[in-house]
């Protein structure tokens, strides 16, 4: 009996031991999309990585909004405090949920779009539920195109970026 | 005699005791994840020989199912939702301001906030509507509605941001959904077979968009809902590098304009008393001592909204 006691015991000690350790250094996680780790304190400053959500950081010190960080694979920069948490993100968006498609029948294969929730921050158009909805209720064509002109609107990365420099707002601020 | 209904009675509660082994390992697994409970009993037992593990099956069967109605819905089909409701947002509040340039400045401001939320790996878009009513709101997924009289009374970026930063707040954490799912809708949703917009099915989706509806545009989320958006409008706002106490000033321009504006269908009638919002907003301000170094962009604001300015437009 005393080794399957013993085996527990081992577990428990493992992580209490695993638990000090990771508590001596701080850590955050990457909670932003976009994030890159700087050389220096400025969004000017060459990119030493982009950093994917979750990732996690162990933070050495922090100025004026800014951490000095290191990664996982052991690269050392700066990163804007509000791109980072105390805490990791939630990032399974749909891990073991029901769609539309078995809610309401036979729609899965038709109408499930593979990215729609992805960061590509595209919507193609009206979906064809919300379509059939339009047309049972009788919506007006102008509400629909509308919906639908709201919906391929497209917002690049890149663009919110430079709206960012030009407002001097977070890590572009002087 | 005696001795043998105590054996009867011992090999029983033996007999007792193996069952509910053999249920509680199963059970015990099925309060961690379900799903793998089942496949795991499927694994064991592919041609369900044994009837103990038979049983242990029908019972995660039926559990499995409650908890999949009570879980929630995926993104594709919260974004339906979305859409739908959309559609009766614009016939109840108006349809968009005709100013592409606008609506673009509106969508870069929110995505930049929302990018910095709990939930950015979805797509935001955000729709100024033509309304005289103050008033801003969330569809489930991600497409957010502002009035041109909400925006047109505000000063900078930082007001514009902190409102947005409150509407993703409500889609990321899926207050909408949440509220529908209190009431059992979804539940029964969940039982729908074959999709048919005009059939029983339709009507109960229908029924579901109609009491969403409620909700959004009539009764309000939540006290607490809200009270969360407040602290994660700020949030997000501060995260992006926009001045928190942007969504102060918003609500005090609201309380000094309350007496005189349309209240049905307002943040004024869906949200809680303001004096009580600026309360809990002003003591969540000690998170944020360097608030008054952060970006509050008026002039830009100011040359994208001028739009609004104009009293035809409102």
């Amino acid at each position: 009996m005393k080794p399957k006691h013993g085996i527990p015991a081992v577990v428990i000690g493992l992580l209490l031991f695993t638990a000090l350790i990771g508590s001596a250094a701080e850590k955050v996680w990457v909670t932003s999309e976009g994030a890159s780790l700087k050389a220096d304190r400025s969004s000017l400053s060459a990119t030493v990585a982009e950093l994917t959500r979750g990732t996690e950081l162990v933070v050495t010190s922090c100025e004026n909004r800014w951490c000095k960080v290191t990664t996982p694979s052991g690269k050392t920069g700066w990163i804007y405090q509000g791109r980072v948490s105390d805490a990791p993100p939630e990032i399974n968006e749909t891990e073991g949920e029901a769609g539309l498609g078995d809610m309401l029948g036979g729609l899965s294969e038709s109408s499930i779009e593979a990215d729609a929730s992805d960061s590509a921050r595209s919507i193609r158009g009206l979906s064809p539920e919300a379509a059939a909805y339009a047309k049972n209720t009788g919506k007006p064509e102008e509400s629909q195109k509308a919906l639908d002109q709201l919906l391929s609107l497209t917002i690049p990365a890149n663009e919110i970026e430079q709206f960012l420099k030009q407002g001097k707002i977070g890590e572009y601020a002087q | 005699m005696f001795k043998e209904k105590t054996r009867r009675s011992e090999a029983s509660i033996l007999e007792g005791r193996r069952t509910f082994l053999k249920l509680a390992g199963p059970f015990a697994i099925l309060l961690a994840c379900p799903a793998y409970a089942l496949d795991l009993l499927r694994i064991v037992d592919p041609e369900g020989k044994n009837k103990d593990i038979q049983k242990a099956r029908q019972a995660l069967d039926g559990i499995g199912s409650i908890a999949q109605s009570l879980k929630g819905v995926d993104y594709q089909t919260e974004r339906t939702i979305g859409e739908t409701l959309a559609l009766e947002g614009f016939q109840r509040y108006g349809m968009p301001v005709k100013d592409d340039g606008l609506q673009k400045y509106v969508n870069l401001v929110g995505n930049a906030v929302a990018r910095n939320g709990i939930r950015p790996d979805i797509p935001y878009r955000f729709v100024v509507v033509k309304s005289e009513i103050y008033n801003a709101f969330s569809c489930p997924g991600g497409i957010i509605f502002v009035s041109s009289r909400l925006i047109g009374s505000m000063q900078d970026e930082a007001e514009l941001a902190c409102v947005l930063s409150h509407e993703v707040g409500h889609v990321s954490h899926k207050h909408a959904l949440q509220s529908i799912r209190r009431a059992k809708f979804l539940e029964g949703a969940g039982k729908i077979g074959t999709l048919n917009m005009e059939g029983e099915r339709g009507e109960n989706y229908r029924a579901m968009i109609g009491d969403l509806q409620t909700v959004l545009f009539d009764k309000g989320l939540d006290k607490g809902m809200e009270y969360e958006a407040d602290a994660a409008g700020m949030d997000y706002a501060y995260r992006t590098g926009y001045d928190p106490s942007g969504l102060i000033r918003v609500l005090e321009m609201l309380e000094r304009n309350q007496s005189t504006a349309v209240q049905k269908g307002s943040w004024f009638s869906t949200h809680p008393p303001l004096p009580n919002r600026l309360e809990k907003c002003r003591q969540l301000m000690e998170r944020y001592p360097d608030a008054s170094e952060m970006a509050t962009v008026k002039d830009r604001f100011a040359s994208s909204c001028k739009v609004l300015k104009g009293a035809s437009l409102r």
